[in-house]
C-alpha cells in the first residue's frame, strides 16, 4: 500500500503521529508520500525536515515534492519559478515574509531546491495543487470540466494532490461528447468520445488542524482508498 | 481575423473581402507582427480601423523581450530564423506601434463569444483541431462564452463540440454527493492567419461569423503573395519566410508538442 500526506506545515508533533499510526499497519507501506507543504513559517520546520530525512528502524523513507510553502521561501530567496512573494503577502501580510525568511534555515532551503515537482508512478499522479500551479487548490467542489483537464494534463487517470488540506475522492464515473471539425478542405462526421472512469483525490492535512492529522492510504493492487485520521496530543501546530 | 504577421498585402485582400461579405464588425485576435516585412503598416492600418483587437505572442515578444524557453523552436535553425525575425522586427518598430502593442487585451468579449490569441489560459497555447474533445470544450467553458474564437495555430477550422456530459461521484469523510455536469453546444473557431498561412496554399484565410443563424464561413483569399515574398527577401529577412509564405507551410517548424506551454 501507498501512505500519502501533505500539508505538514511544521508540526512535528502531527508528523510524528502518522508516523506512528503506519507502524502499527499490518500492511507493508511501498511509497510513502509527502505531496508538499512540509515546511511552514517556524523553526520547528527544520527539526521536522531533519526528521524526514533520517527515518527511524522500519519506518518508511517518504518521497517528498514541493508544496506552496516550499515555494515561498524559495521565491523569497529569489529561487521560485515566480518573482515576487505576492501570493504570501496578500495571504499573511507583509510581515510574513521575514517571519518565514527567519523560519527557515540554510540546510532546509538546500534540501527544500533538491525536492521533486511531483511524482507519476503507475497510473497515477502525485502533486502538491496541480500541474498548472503549485497554489491551485483542487477541491470537491471544483468543476467537474476543470477537474478533468487537470488530470488530463498530467495523463494520469488518478491524481492525489494536498493543496486544499480536504480529504476527499472526486470520481469522475462517465462522461460523453461529440465533436466535429470542418477545415477549408474537409469535414468530419460527428466523432464521439466516452470518457473511462478517472478520479482526483485530496489527501488531507496532517498538521494544519492542531490535534487532529489526516492522510490517505492507497491500494494499488485493488485501487481502493482509505482516509485515515489521526487524534494526537495538545502540542500546537502552524495554521 | 488573426496572425497577420506584418504582411500588408494579405491584410488589404482580407479586408476588402470583407468589406464585399458585408460584415458588421471586424474582430483580429492577434500577431499582427513577426515574420513578414511590414510591421508598422499592418499596425497602423488595424489601429486607424478602431479594430478591436487583442495580444498575440509575437505582439507580446516585441513588448516584452523574446523570453519564450527554447521549446518554442522544434530545431536550432529554427531557433536562429525566429530570432533573426524577432531582432529585425524589434529594429523596425516605431514607438508609438510598441506603445499600441502593449497595451493590447488578452481576450476580448462580446455578449456569448470570446476572442483570444492561442487559448484563455496562455497565448501560446496551440488549440490544433485534434485536442482531446474535453481539453477543448474544458477552454471554450473558461471562458463562460459559448463561442470561442482563436487563432495562432493558422489554419481555420470550426469545431463544434455538442452534447458534453460528465457524472461525478463526491466521498468524503462527511457523505457522499453526486454531480452532472452538462454543456450545450459549443464551438471553437480557429480564425487561420491572414499573412502567414499554413494550410498548404498561399492565400490568406480568416472567418465569417454570422451571429443570427450561428453560421460560420472559411474564407480563403488570394491575392499577390509574390509581392510579400520580394519584400522579405529585399528587407533582409530570412529567405526561409518568403519561401514558407509561398508555399502555404511550416516546413521543419512544426513543434513537437503543440499543447506544450512555455514557461516563462
Amino acid at each position: 500500500m501507498w501512505a500519502i500526506a501533505s500539508g505538514i506545515e511544521g508540526n512535528l508533533a502531527a508528523y510524528e503521529a502518522v508516523v506512528a499510526d503506519l507502524k502499527k499497519s499490518r500492511q507493508e507501506v511501498e511509497n510513502f508520500y509527502l505531496l508538499g507543504d512540509i515546511i511552514g513559517p517556524t523553526a520547528e520546520s527544520n527539526r521536522l525536515v531533519k526528521r524526514i530525512q533520517q527515518p527511524r528502524n522500519g519506518e518508511p523513507i517518504p518521497l517528498v515534492c514541493q508544496g506552496w510553502w516550499e515555494e515561498q521561501i524559495l521565491i523569497l530567496h529569489t529561487l521560485g519559478r515566480t518573482g515576487e512573494p505576492t501570493e504570501l503577502i496578500d495571504r499573511y501580510g507583509i510581515d510574513m515574509t521575514k517571519t518565514l525568511w527567519d523560519a527557515i534555515d540554510s540546510t532546509t532551503l538546500k534540501w527544500v531546491q533538491s525536492l521533486e515537482f511531483g511524482f507519476a508512478e503507475l497510473d497515477c499522479f502525485l502533486i502538491h495543487g496541480s500541474s498548472v500551479d503549485v497554489s491551485d487548490e483542487l477541491t470537491p467542489t471544483t468543476d467537474p470540466i476543470q477537474m478533468l483537464d487537470k488530470l488530463s494534463r498530467m495523463e494520469a487517470n488518478q491524481l492525489f494532490c494536498g493543496r486544499s488540506g480536504l480529504a476527499f475522492e472526486y470520481k469522475i464515473e462517465s462522461g460523453s461528447l461529440t465533436s466535429q471539425v470542418q477545415t477549408l478542405d474537409t469535414l468530419s462526421a460527428p466523432t464521439p468520445t466516452v470518457l473511462s472512469p478517472r478520479r482526483i483525490v485530496g489527501v488531507g492535512s496532517v498538521g494544519r488542524i492542531e490535534g487532529k492529522a489526516s492522510y490517505t492510504l492507497y491500494y494499488p493492487g485493488s485501487n481502493k482508498l482509505e482516509f485515515k485520521t489521526v487524534r494526537y496530543g495538545a502540542k500546537k501546530g502552524f495554521g | 481575423m488573426s496572425c497577420i504577421h506584418g504582411n500588408y498585402e494579405a491584410l488589404n485582400a482580407v479586408l476588402s473581402d470583407i468589406d464585399r461579405q458585408k460584415a458588421d464588425r471586424i474582430f483580429c485576435l492577434g500577431d499582427l507582427v513577426g515574420y513578414g516585412p511590414h510591421p508598422n503598416a499592418v499596425v497602423e492600418m488595424i489601429r486607424s480601423m478602431d479594430i478591436p483587437t487583442v495580444q498575440g505572442c509575437w505582439d507580446e515578444d516585441i513588448v516584452e523581450g523574446l523570453n519564450a524557453c527554447e521549446c518554442s523552436y522544434p530545431s536550432i535553425l529554427a531557433e536562429k530564423r525566429g530570432k533573426a525575425a524577432h531582432e529585425w522586427t524589434n529594429d523596425q518598430i516605431q514607438p508609438e506601434v510598441r506603445e499600441y502593442l502593449a497595451q493590447l487585451p488578452l481576450s476580448l468579449r462580446e455578449e456569448n463569444l470570446c476572442f483570444v490569441h492561442g487559448s484563455p489560459h496562455n497565448q501560446h497555447e496551440y488549440l490544433m483541431p485534434e485536442i482531446n474533445a474535453f481539453t477543448a470544450l474544458e477552454r471554450v467553458m473558461a471562458t463562460g462564452a459559448d463561442v470561442l474564437f482563436c487563432g495562432h495555430t493558422h489554419i481555420p477550422y470550426v469545431r463544434t463540440l455538442d452534447a458534453g456530459q460528465l457524472a461525478v461521484k463526491v466521498q468524503q469523510p462527511e457523505g457522499t454527493s453526486t454531480k452532472q455536469f452538462t454543456a450545450p453546444l459549443k464551438q471553437i473557431i480557429n480564425a487561420g492567419s491572414v499573412g502567414e498561412p499554413r494550410h498548404g496554399r498561399p492565400n490568406a484565410t480568416y472567418v465569417i461569423y454570422d451571429t443570427d443563424d450561428k453560421l460560420t464561413t472559411l474564407r480563403e483569399v488570394e491575392y499577390d503573395y509574390q509581392l510579400t515574398c520580394q519584400a522579405i527577401i529585399d528587407k533582409g529577412l530570412p529567405a526561409i519566410f518568403a519561401w514558407r509564405l509561398a508555399q502555404g507551410l511550416e516546413y521543419a517548424e512544426r513543434a513537437e508538442d503543440p499543447t506544450h506551454v512555455c514557461e516563462r
